[in-house]
Parts: structure tokens; C-alpha cells; sequence
């Protein structure tokens, strides 16, 4: 077994899974991340667009600093980084220790094909013979037992799902890189013993299995069985339960013992399944009912073969675990499938239709009904389809289904220019977060139908196999319409095998199946040193799973410097950093010599073209100084045959030729530290695919594929002759932050990142830290905030790292990313000033204020937060209330503020709890619009209903009427279902008014962030990097970020907390080699580069007059470049020459005719 | 029965029902609603609101077959068909006049089957013709029992028809009502 140190294990290499991998390894950590799927992205490689920019971006969660550690491209398509070891098709099976200093043990399970060798090229899935439902396109489509686990993946290997497999063995015999060991002898070796004392039995067993190639003997009785297994070792033993001289149980009991490595399973009648239990119980792997066929047999066989013979254990020591291992979906087929699906074509879950929405979806991003492929015209969506159903054990509400509808509804509107007829029905539209609400306007606006009523069934006409749908208006008209199309918004279940997992790593599970994080602190399980991130917790969108999936990252890294007391990356050297001035050599001065190495392919290359031509085509030129073919680059074999002759090469600048370059960024990285020499000097170019692929141009002719290697080959030479090497220099970085904003959000943020050594100034406006934790007193789920205040307060109070300055403000910060200049009012007047590498903005928010509902006539009309004054604190009486009402989006979703406050829901249900318990006899109504009691918090809505609490519902156009006079407060409202209007004589009327940001215009200008429409802070991406301001080294969290509870405050806090520490935990930092550069003497100072830089990187300074790029926040995306009139805005390696260099190798031997003239063939 | 009495069952319902969140999935799924005068929504609506007048003086309830298909699909697992009985039971004993008619069918049915094990259709019917004592009403349902009889569905029995209250029930069938009328004094 392999042993392995590592700081930190990922579990689930989903998108939440990347973000803590990535997060961790920024700071300079070493990650290992593991995925039971044998490809990268968990749900989201499955969805090509997310609301609310209906694109994709996963990219923009790579690294803004040390870009040239990781890969730069699509991350759906893959990832590498130096500091994270990426295994697929490998589960967790065993984690003992503690925090600090865990042994976990991982199985990887072999996908029977070496992805280090596959190239592919598809030969082999062109001749599997054996179709199976395609899993990636959720069954819609058809794929072959030798797969491509995802279409995008880069490198994209392809995989053997053994369970439809035939093993034929043709993929093995035409594979041309040798790349697949589906070999038959390991089969033979695996030893299977059947005992049973029927011999018909025994004999069909045999039969079965040998036909799978196993080996297998055969025993009459226990005592036989015995014998046999002492005399040689077994794998697997297949045991009746009931047989005459022994019981299947006793045979297991005495071969447990004496064998303890043996996988058994027993075979048992339909009455003493009981019994077969009991045998799992005693060690037993599983059982089979008889009768069985092949069909249920081989496959279990088959998996035992995997799991135990064939997979691969190894041991790693890690630091810390984070699961992120998401949710699965509800499926609607089980068990009353109510909406004929899986029976009646056109009925789809959500992310079926995502997958037809799919450019490699199944029908190619056609959306066509899947009985007759004609165009849909009419599609409905039903929301709360295995979720907010008690029936099937779902109390709870599934978060973002709505959200999803919404994005689908939008899109098959715009796919289908608007022809399409797209309607939504649901109970309550739950457009929490932020931007959602005015997404839900704008789908209004495109014309989405939305109808509030749950749909119970649906039926198919038997002529048209449209779908007929029964369903009450408002007005209660019974209703029937049909569809061409019917989408079921299937509900959240917790991800695969989550109880095993939580056994293992001793994490707990709510009732449902999820994991059941620490009150207030979502990332934490009761584990200390195993976190959560993501959706493991519950479905969440991308936006809050990267942000659990930060703040999981900053508990792991937290724990990972408690133990190691030192920022992470001085521990580990200098090996991580890039290569720096004094230690390569010059070559800037020495004329171009360019070595070739070019891989052979398995002397595939020798085949497909002619290497002489090859050669003498490139000693054509003078630059071109030696040439070598190597075979099989991509071992270990072939790679140290090339270091070793590199070694004795007089040039300065290598051309590696080879299948997959991207796969060579690491060892070339390491190669050129070898050889003294900038990594940029070498450089890898894909001649493979021009011969392997099944459709490659090549193909047709032999004679001209020499030609297009050659072109290849030039183009690179191209590229190393004008490739910079200048040096990236170390950035000191000001290892201090600034948080601003004494809230829980601050204080968390502050006390994270000063609990990583980092020293911390938190300033706030008020006389003491709390911020509005100071007047909430208890969370809906009951936990009390005023011990994790008082907790939070005395932490910081004897924080030696942190300094608080109270009463204070900010009155400047100027400069950038890792070191801005702060200047500090504190209370006395004085200013002071400081140097920070990161900022902290936590300015938090404020009950909203509001004069509609005759607010101010009365004192018995009051905000939430002045029932929480009065009545807040336990030992209240509100035993002068008769009744109470309560109505909620009071100036929120519509003009002033059209967003959710997410809070004010949760807080009614709760406030009308509280007031209940304390007099039960007190009438409470609550008037609403949409009830946002999302994820597992709808449980209590069901416990407020069930308590007698009235719910009556209000259209925004109509809203409440209330009057007052002296003594009294009538509200007058219309019940949707009664279709009459109502009037309630209250004693106390209760306005949820909502949230609003608390972020001055001053604060804002100086820090150099913006603000959107609602006043809260604007991120860098509301998906991707939802804590990220777009000027780099500033992060937001709390109700400044987005209207949230004190529990999501925190995720957001610790979230900035870890995005400031991956700047922050290093002394120095570094730009990528591609980075803009200005040439003083052409620049016109005309500015246009400024605005043009979508980073915020550049300015103008007033000293030296001169236009400045901060080598950190610059990406090199290159706009500079393109605006800048007269050349002086410049792309480090990527300049005019070379590119045009490029362009003109790849017409080689060809006049530009001739290449149209073969482009319009 | 006492008003304070018929408060206290309505209040039983009304919990039966407390939980409900006014989907619509009850009312979409009934298939009689189409004669109702409430939708089943709009009837446990009123229940919560303690509307009692006006819930038993609707005929939803009566209209109710049993089919439990809303019991079946209510999202927050209330027992709706259970509920609708308990209505029917409660607004006979509310309003005897109201709920004449179909209450003289109901226990015509139920005597039918009380004395067969079975319904007979034409003993059923004329125990009920005798009930209401309106010479009209079998011709009301003369077209009716002509179709069920043209088709075969209506059983007519050479003797013994099972009229009045005096025919002793047959077999365990008094055995099993008697056990339902225990049943029902505690639940």
C-alpha cells in the first residue's frame, strides 16, 4: 500500500470540491482531491449555463496570483495544479486519527484504461459492441462500455464501465497506445469458492462464472468448505444459508475467523432474507435471493472483483478532510410515480432538459419532444417534486428548484425566440438570494407563465401523447391544459452513500440524510478536524457553494497552521515558487538554438509519416540546431531517456512534440529548474492528434500529414524564438489586514485570519463590537446568539494579533493588492495610519426603514426588530395581545427594494413562535407574499401552520390596507382562496421591513468598490467569486454582501477570511509569466487602456506621469493591448512578431489560396 | 346537538387539517369537484377560518367518494378523506333538514347492505321512495333505472325485498356493524 503525506483531503471534486482545493493550495498547501466519479465537476459538468448571466464562468475561480502554478483554461474541461493531486474513480473507506494528523485510507477503482496512455483517439469505442444508457446525458442518450466519462475533459481518457463490458477484447486489440488492461488472467486469478449442497446449484454457478473467466471451485458442505480453504486462499465464497451438516452462518462465523480477508456472501431462500441480514451483521459483504439469474449474479461478482482485487488501496496521512461530495435528486420514479416518468417520453426531470438544452446534450441543444423529435411548443414546469412533501419524507424545501425553473423557463424562451410557451407551476416562488428577485422580474418580463398551484398527477393522451395537466386557478375553476413537454423540478437527497461516509469520518446527519453542520458555524461537523463544504449540507447554488465551500477551506487551512505553527509555504521551500532571476541563465544575449524532441508514439509516427522529411524539413532552418525521436514521452521510461540526453545538448530553447502538452506543463516545469533555464524556453506542441484521431485530416493522405507536423512544429519553433523570459520578480506582501466593521461578520473574518498569524486592525464605527447580534437574540432553529457574541467578543478581546480601534472610521486607502496605505480616524481624532496586504469590507446592514402600512400612527404598528426589543428576550409576556398580525416584503421585493431579505421570514415564524408559546390563546396572522423559508428551515413553516398560526397570502399588486385610530389597528386584506376580504381588528401589528446595506458613498469611492443597484457591494462575479471585489486584495461578507443570517453571515465572514489569506499566508507573491507591460517612451498617456482593463489593474500616476499595471491584478487577458494605439500597451510573450511568426508557419509549404480553397472543401 | 358539542367535533376536523398549506393538490386531483360548490381547497380554507355555518352548509363534503386520491397526494400527509366523513357525520347531526335527502339515501344503502351483505339496487331504492314519502320521486328516477336496467346492473330480486327495519340482517353481517358501531363510540 502506498503511503502519502498531504495537508488536506477533498472529498468531492464537484465545483465546491475545486474551490477549497484551489483555495488550499493558493495559500501554498498541498490538497489531495478525490472523486468516486471518474471525471472532475460533479453536477456542474452537466449544466452549460447558470442564472443569473445564463453562461458558464467556472474559470474564474482559477487563481488571480501565482496563475502559473495551475492550469489557465476551461475548468470544466480539467484542472491541474502544482499543489493539488487530483484522483478520480476513488472513495474514502477508512479515516482514523484526529485533527492534525488523520490516516485516511482511499480505494481507487480501476477504470481499466491508463490514462497516461490513452490519447483518445476513439478506435476503441468505435468497435465496442456493447450500448448502454449514457449516464452523462442522464439516460437520454446511448453510450458504449468503453466511454468518455464526460465529452470536455482535457486530457479526456476514456473509461471502461465493467458492469456493461462483454470483454470481447477488441478495444484491447485495436488500442494503438497500448492504453487498456482489460486483461483476462487477472480474472483467473481471482479464486472463487461456491458452496451449497444442491449440486444442480453449484453446477449452474460454475457454469456462470467461469463463462466470466473466474476461477472457481465448488464445495457440497460446510466442513468441505473448510478443507478447501486451508488448502489454498480464496477471494470470494458464495454460501448457501441453509444446508444440512453446517449452517451458511456457522460456515461464516468459523472462516471469518481463520480468514478475516475473505469476502463472503450468502445465498439465501426469500423467507430467511432475515437471517441474511444477520450474516451481514456478522461480517457477510451481502446476499442474494434465490432464485437468481446471471443478471443479478455477475454484476455483484463483478464488483467484488473490483473492489478487492483489482482496486488500488493506498494510505494518507492528511492535516484535515473536507467533504463536498453535493446532493443527488429525488427521483420521481419511486415509488408512486405520480407523473409517468420514465413511462411517458416527454416527461423530464430538470436536469434531463438541461442536458437537451446541451450543445452535446443528446439532441444537440434541440429541444424536441422525445416521442416524435418535433419542435416543443409548450412546456410546462412542476416544482416541489419530491420536496415540501411530507409524503415522501421531504419537510423540507430543496433551495434553488425555483431558481432552476426560472433559468430553464428563460432559456427555452430565448433558444426558441420566444415562440415557445413556457409556464411554471408552483406553491411559493423562492427567490432569496441575491439577484434572484430581479431575475424572477425578468422572466416575467420575457413572458414565462407563472401559476400557483402544486400539480398532483399528470396523464398522457394515448393519441397525441401530449400531457394533460388538471390544476385549480386562484378562483377555484378546475383547469385542464396540455403540453408538449412537462419538466419536474425533482428535489435534493443527500449524495451517495453519505451514512457510510458520515461513519467514517464521524460526522453527524440530520434526520433526512445530510450532513448536520455546528450551529452557527456551517462548515464545522462534530468532527474537529473534518469539515463541510458545499452542498453536502443541503442544495445550494453555485454563489453560496463556493462560498461554504471558502469558508470549509478556512477551517481546513486553520487547522492545518495550528499544527504546523508557520505559514505553510516558507515550510515547504522555494520549490513551489517560480524561478527567479539569479538562478537561470541568461540567454537573452546567445542566438536562437532550438532543440526538437519529437515523440514517436509507439512508432506510430513512423508508420503515418516519413521522420526523414520530418528532419530534413526542420534543419531547413538554421535556427533548428539537432532533432530527436523518443518513444513514449509519456512514461517515466521515455521522459528520463529525454532528460538524459538533454543533458548533453548545447541549445537554448526545447520543442517537445508529443500527444497532450498540457500533461507536460509540471514536468517541464521541473525539467527547466534542472537545467538552469526560464521554463518559458521550452515549449510542448500536439503533433499526435494530427495522425491518432479517427477523423484527423491526415488520414486522407499520408503525404501531406508530414507536411501538417511539420507546420505544427514550425509554429512552435515560432514561439520559443520569440518568447520572453524575463523574470517574474517576488512582490512583498504587507502581511496585515484591514477588516472594517466590528459585526459578527468582522469579528469572524478578524479572528480567522489572525488565528492564521496574520495581524489584524478591526475598526468599527460603533462604542462596542456586536453589531446587530447585539439586539437578535435567538436563530429560528433555537440556538442563542448572545453566548457566540460573548464568545466572539472575549476571543477578540484577548487576541494578541488583533487590533481593535472602536469609534473609528476610514478615512483614505490608497494603493493595491498586497500592500494598500490606510489612513484611520480613531475616537480621540487622531489619524493613523497603517499598511494593509488585504482589506476586509463588514459594514453590515440595518433594519429597513418605512412609513407605508400606517407605521408611525400608532405605537401598535412596530418593525421586527422592535418586537425583538420588547418582546425579544425570554421571560416576555405578551399576555395583553388578543391577536397579532404580521406582514412581511413591507417595501421588499417591488420599488424601493426589490430584492429579498431572506431573514424577515425565518424571523416572523419565529417571533410568532415565541409569542405563541408564551400565550397560547393568542390569534396570529401572517400576511405574505412568497414564504422564503428555504432549505431545511421549512420544517418550521409546517410547524407553524400545524400550530395554528393563519397564513394568508397577498399579490403585491393588492396589498393589505391598514387603518388606525386611537385604540385600535384594522387590517383589511383579501384571502386569495376564500376570494373575500378580511378584516382583522389587531393589538399589534408587526412590519417586516427588511435589510438594507449600510455602505457609504465615501467608504465605497476610497476603497475602490462598487456598489449594485440595491446599495449592497457588488463581487467580482455574483457566481464565481462571490466574496471577491473586482479590484483584487478586497473581499466583502456579511449584510453588506447580501441580506443573510447570522449562520450564512459566518460562511460568508470565513469565506473572505480564506480568499485574504491566500494573499496573506505568503510573504511574497508572484504575477504569471503572461502579464501586460507599458513601454513609457510610446505612450500617448490617451488612457484608453484604463478603462479597457476589466481587472482594474492599471492607472495613471501624477508623479511620474506615467501609465502603471499592478503585475498581480493584471491576468494578461491582453484588452490593453488591443485599445492601446500606438503599441505601447504590450502582452509579455505575446507580441506582433510572434504572432504573425505563428500564422505564417502554419501556411507553410501552402499559399494562403490553397488554404481557402481546402477550408471551403 | 348542542352547539358547543358541534364546535368541539368542527374543532376536530380543523386540526385534522391545520397543517394545510393551500397548494391546490386536493382540489386538482378530486374528481367531483366539477359539482361542488366548494372546491375542497376553498372548504378546508373555511374550515381554518372557522367558518362552521357555511362549511356545513356546503355539499362538498357529501360529494366526496372516498377515492382517497388527495388523502394520497397531499403534500403535508393530512387525512382529507377522513376529514370529508367526519364533515358529512357532523352536519347531519347539525342540520337534520338540510341533509335529508342524502342522508335517507345513505342509510338506504347501508341498510341494503346491513340485510345482504350487498346492495340490492331496487330493495335500496324503494326502502329509500318510502323514506322521503314523495310520491314524485320514483319518477325522477324512472329514466335512470330504465338505462341501469337495459344494461344489466340493477338486481331485482324474485323474493324476499328486504323492505322495512323489521328483516333481520343474514350471516356475520350484524357481527361486523356491530364491531364498526364500537369502533366508531371509541376510536
Amino acid at each position: 500500500m502506498e503511503k502519502r503525506h498531504k495537508n488536506a483531503l477533498v472529498v468531492g471534486a464537484g465545483i465546491s470540491g475545486i474551490r477549497t482545493a484551489l483555495d488550499l493550495a493558493q495559500q501554498g498547501n498541498t490538497v489531495e482531491l478525490i472523486d468516486r466519479h471518474p471525471a472532475m465537476g460533479g453536477l456542474l459538468a452537466q449544466l452549460d449555463y447558470q442564472f443569473p448571466t445564463n453562461h458558464c464562468g467556472m474559470c474564474r475561480l482559477l487563481p488571480l496570483t501565482r496563475r502559473d502554478e495551475g492550469s489557465q483554461y476551461c475548468l470544466r474541461k480539467g484542472m491541474f495544479h502544482e499543489n493539488i493531486h487530483i484522483r478520480l474513480s476513488c472513495e474514502l473507506k477508512n479515516l482514523e486519527g484526529e485533527a492534525g494528523n488523520y490516516t485516511a485510507r482511499l480505494r481507487q477503482k480501476p477504470t481499466w484504461v491508463d490514462p497516461d496512455r490513452c490519447v483518445g483517439c476513439g478506435l476503441c469505442e468505435a468497435v465496442c459492441p456493447s450500448e448502454i444508457a449514457d449516464c452523462f446525458n442522464e439516460g437520454l442518450s446511448d453510450r458504449k462500455a468503453i466511454h468518455l466519462p464526460v465529452p470536455h475533459a482535457i486530457p479526456n481518457a476514456y473509461v471502461i464501465d465493467l458492469a456493461s463490458c462483454t470483454r470481447c477484447g477488441e478495444c484491447e486489440k485495436i488500442c494503438p497506445a497500448d492504453a487498456i488492461q482489460l486483461s483476462q488472467s487477472r480474472r483467473r486469478d481471482f479464486q472463487i469458492l461456491v458452496v451449497d449442497d444442491e449440486l444442480s446449484i453449484r453446477d449452474s454457478l460454475k457454469e456462470w462464472l467461469d463463462e466470466e473467466d473466474f476461477s472457481v471451485d465448488m464445495a457440497a458442505s460446510g466442513g468441505e468448505a473448510l478443507d478447501m480453504l486451508g488448502k489454498k486462499p480464496y477471494a470470494l465464497m458464495l454460501t448457501d444459508i441453509k444446508m444440512p451438516e453446517m449452517e451458511g452462518t456457522e460456515l461464516l462465523e468459523l472462516a471469518k475467523t481463520s480468514y478475516p480477508d475473505l469476502v463472503v456472501v450468502m445465498m439465501t431462500a426469500y423467507a430467511t432474507v432475515e437471517t441474511a441480514v444477520q450474516a451481514m451483521k456478522m461480517g457477510a459483504l451481502d446476499y442474494l435471493v434465490k432464485p437468481f439469474d446471471p443478471q443479478t449474479l455477475i454484476p455483484m461478482v463483478v464488483r467484488i472483483f473490483q473492489d478487492t482485487e483489482a482496486a488500488k488501496d493506498l494510505e494518507l496521512q492528511v492535516d484535515t478532510v473536507v467533504i463536498s461530495t453535493g446532493t443527488t435528486f429525488y427521483d420521481p420514479a419511486d415509488p408512486r410515480n405520480l407523473f409517468g416518468y420514465g413511462i411517458y417520453p416527454n416527461v423530464l426531470t430538470h436536469i434531463e432538459l438541461e442536458r437537451m438544452l446541451s450543445h452535446t446534450g443528446p439532441s444537440q441543444g434541440q429541444l424536441v419532444r422525445l416521442d416524435n423529435q418535433q419542435q416543443v411548443r409548450k412546456i410546462a414546469w412542476l416544482q416541489c417534486i419530491g420536496s415540501r412533501d411530507t409524503q415522501v419524507h421531504a419537510d423540507y424545501c430543496s433551495g434553488i428548484c425555483c431558481m432552476i425553473a426560472l433559468k430553464e423557463a428563460i432559456l427555452v424562451k430565448k433558444m426558441t425566440q420566444n415562440s415557445t410557451d413556457t409556464a411554471i407551476f408552483y406553491m411559493d416562488m423562492r427567490t432569496f438570494g441575491k439577484s434572484f428577485q430581479a431575475y424572477y422580474d425578468d422572466a416575467k418580463k420575457d413572458g414565462v407563465r407563472f401559476v400557483r398551484c402544486r400539480i398532483h398527477s399528470l396523464a398522457q393522451d394515448r393519441e397525441t401523447r401530449d400531457l394533460v395537466i388538471q390544476y385549480v386557478s386562484k378562483s377555484g375553476e378546475h383547469l385542464t391544459e396540455t403540453f408538449d413537454m412537462v419538466v419536474l423540478s425533482t428535489g435534493q437527497r443527500p449524495g451517495h452513500q453519505m451514512k457510510e461516509l458520515s461513519d467514517i469520518c464521524g460526522v453527524d446527519l440530520n434526520p433526512y440524510g445530510f450532513i448536520q453542520p455546528q450551529p452557527f458555524f456551517p462548515a464545522a461537523t462534530g468532527n474537529p478536524g473534518v469539515f463541510v463544504g458545499g452542498s453536502a449540507t443541503g442544495l445550494k447554488d453555485v454563489a453560496e457553494s463556493v462560498i461554504h465551500a471558502s469558508a470549509a477551506g478556512l477551517n481546513a487551512s486553520g487547522v492545518i497552521w495550528s499544527h504546523h505553527r508557520q505559514a505553510p509555504l516558507t515550510a515547504q521551500g522555494q520549490e513551489a515558487g517560480p524561478v527567479m532571476d539569479e538562478t537561470v541563465r541568461d540567454v537573452s544575449r546567445e542566438p536562437v538554438n532550438i532543440f526538437t524532441v519529437i515523440c514517436s508514439c509507439g512508432h506510430r509516427l513512423e508508420q503515418e509519416v516519413d521522420p526523414g522529411h520530418i528532419m530534413s524539413g526542420l534543419r531547413d532552418d538554421p535556427e533548428m540546431v539537432g532533432q530527436l525521436v523518443i518513444d513514449r514521452l509519456c512514461t517515466a521510461e521515455g521522459w528520463e531517456n529525454m532528460v538524459s540526453a538533454l543533458e548533453k545538448v548545447d541549445a537554448n530553447r526545447f520543442l517537445i512534440a508529443a500527444c497532450h502538452p498540457y500533461v507536460f506543463a509540471r514536468k517541464i516545469k521541473t525539467l527547466a529548474r534542472k537545467m538552469n533555464l526560464h521554463p518559458s524556453l521550452f515549449h510542448a506542441v500536439d503533433t499526435a492528434r494530427l495522425f491518432w484521431s479517427v477523423d484527423s485530416p491526415a488520414k486522407e493522405d499520408g503525404s501531406t500529414s508530414g507536411s501538417r507536423v511539420l507546420q505544427e512544429l514550425f509554429q512552435g519553433a515560432t514561439v520559443l524564438k520569440h518568447t520572453g523570459t524575463d523574470p517574474i520578480m517576488p512582490i512583498p506582501v504587507t502581511r496585515r489586514a484591514l477588516v472594517v466593521g466590528g459585526g459578527i461578520a468582522g469579528m469572524t473574518a478578524a479572528l480567522s485570519i489572525a488565528d492564521q498569524g496574520v495581524e489584524v486592525d478591526l475598526v468599527e464605527r460603533d462604542k462596542s463590537l456586536g453589531g446587530n447580534c447585539l439586539w437578535l437574540t435567538r436563530t429560528l432553529e433555537g440556538d442563542a446568539i448572545g453566548p457566540l457574541l460573548n464568545d466572539t467578543i472575549s476571543r477578540i478581546g484577548q487576541h494578541p494579533g488583533i487590533n481593535v480601534h472602536t469609534q473609528s472610521s476610514i478615512k483614505d486607502i490608497t494603493g493595491q493588492v498586497p500592500s494598500f496605505f490606510t489612513v484611520i480616524e480613531t475616537d480621540e481624532k487622531q489619524l493613523v495610519n497603517r499598511s494593509h496586504g488585504a482589506v476586509i469590507l463588514a459594514t453590515g446592514g440595518s433594519e429597513a426603514r418605512t412609513d407605508s402600512y400606517g407605521y408611525g400612527t400608532s405605537d401598535r404598528i412596530m418593525t421586527q426588530k422592535e418586537v425583538a426589543a420588547k418582546w425579544g428576550g425570554d421571560g416576555a409576556n405578551p399576555a395583553d395581545l388578543g391577536t397579532v398580525v404580521m406582514i412581511l416584503c413591507v417595501g421588499s421585493r417591488m420599488q424601493p427594494r426589490n430584492y429579498c431579505s431572506r431573514v424577515c421570514c425565518p424571523t416572523a415564524l419565529k417571533q410568532a413562535q415565541d409569542l405563541r408559546q408564551s400565550n397560547p390563546d393568542l390569534d396570529i396572522y401572517i400576511i405574505y407574499r412568497d414564504m422564503m423559508t428555504h432549505g431545511f428551515s421549512e420544517a418550521y413553516f409546517t410547524r407553524a401552520r400545524r400550530d395554528n398560526i393563519m397564513f394568508i397570502s397577498y399579490e403585491p399588486e393588492h396589498p393589505p390596507e391598514v387603518e388606525t385610530d386611537q385604540n385600535r389597528v384594522l387590517v383589511r386584506v383579501n384571502e386569495p382562496t376564500l376570494g373575500v376580504p378580511l378584516e382583522i381588528e389587531t393589538d399589534l401589528l408587526v412590519l417586516a421591513t427588511g435589510v438594507t446595506p449600510q455602505l457609504p458613498d465615501e467608504l465605497s469611492a476610497t476603497m475602490g468598490v462598487e456598489k449594485d443597484g440595491n446599495g449592497f457591494f457588488l463581487e467580482a462575479d455574483a457566481k464565481w467569486r462571490p466574496v471577491d471585489s473586482l479590484k483584487q486584495g478586497i473581499y466583502a461578507c456579511g449584510l453588506v454582501h447580501s441580506p443573510r443570517s447570522v449562520t450564512d453571515t459566518i460562511a460568508t465572514a470565513q469565506a473572505a477570511a480564506q480568499r485574504a489569506l491566500s494573499i496573506l499566508s505568503n510573504e511574497t507573491q508572484y504575477s504569471g509569466q503572461i502579464a501586460a507591460q507599458i513601454r513609457h517612451s510610446l505612450c500617448s498617456r490617451c488612457e484608453r487602456c484604463i478603462p479597457a482593463c476589466p481587472y482594474v489593474a492599471r492607472w495613471r500616476d501624477p508623479e511620474d506621469d506615467h501609465i502603471h499595471v499592478n503585475d498581480m491584478m493584471c491576468q494578461g487577458c491582453g484588452a490593453c493591448a488591443v485599445v492601446c494605439p500606438n503599441g505601447a500597451a504590450i502582452l509579455e510573450g505575446f507580441t506582433g512578431k510572434r504572432m504573425l511568426g505563428v500564422i505564417d508557419a502554419a501556411f507553410q509549404g501552402t499559399t494562403v489560396k490553397e488554404v481557402f480553397l481546402e477550408a471551403e472543401k | 346537538m348542542k352547539p358547543e358539542s358541534i364546535q368541539t367535533s368542527f374543532n376536530e376536523v380543523k386540526e385534522m387539517v391545520q397543517a394545510c398549506i393551500q397548494c391546490g393538490t386536493c382540489s386538482g386531483s378530486c374528481p367531483n369537484t366539477f359539482a361542488m360548490d366548494h372546491t375542497p381547497r376553498k372548504l378546508w380554507r373555511m374550515v381554518l377560518g372557522d367558518q362552521a355555518q357555511s362549511v356545513l352548509a356546503s355539499k362538498t363534503f357529501i360529494l366526496c367518494s372516498s377515492c382517497y386520491t388527495c388523502t394520497l397526494r397531499c403534500p403535508r400527509g393530512l387525512p382529507l378523506t377522513e376529514a370529508m366523513a367526519r364533515l358529512v357525520q357532523l352536519a347531519r347531526k347539525a342540520n337534520p333538514l338540510l341533509f335529508k335527502k342524502s342522508h335517507a339515501f345513505y342509510d338506504a344503502f347501508l341498510q341494503s347492505v346491513k340485510n345482504h351483505g350487498r346492495v340490492n339496487e331496487a330493495g335500496f331504492m324503494t326502502h329509500y321512495f318510502f323514506t322521503m314519502k314523495d310520491p314524485l320521486l320514483p319518477l325522477k328516477f324512472t329514466p335512470l333505472g330504465v338505462k341501469l336496467m337495459r344494461k344489466g346492473k340493477v338486481a331485482m330480486p324474485a323474493f324476499n325485498f328486504g323492505l322495512g327495519r323489521g328483516s333481520r340482517p343474514r350471516g356475520k353481517m350484524a357481527a361486523i356493524f356491530e364491531k364498526i358501531r364500537q369502533m366508531e363510540q371509541h376510536p
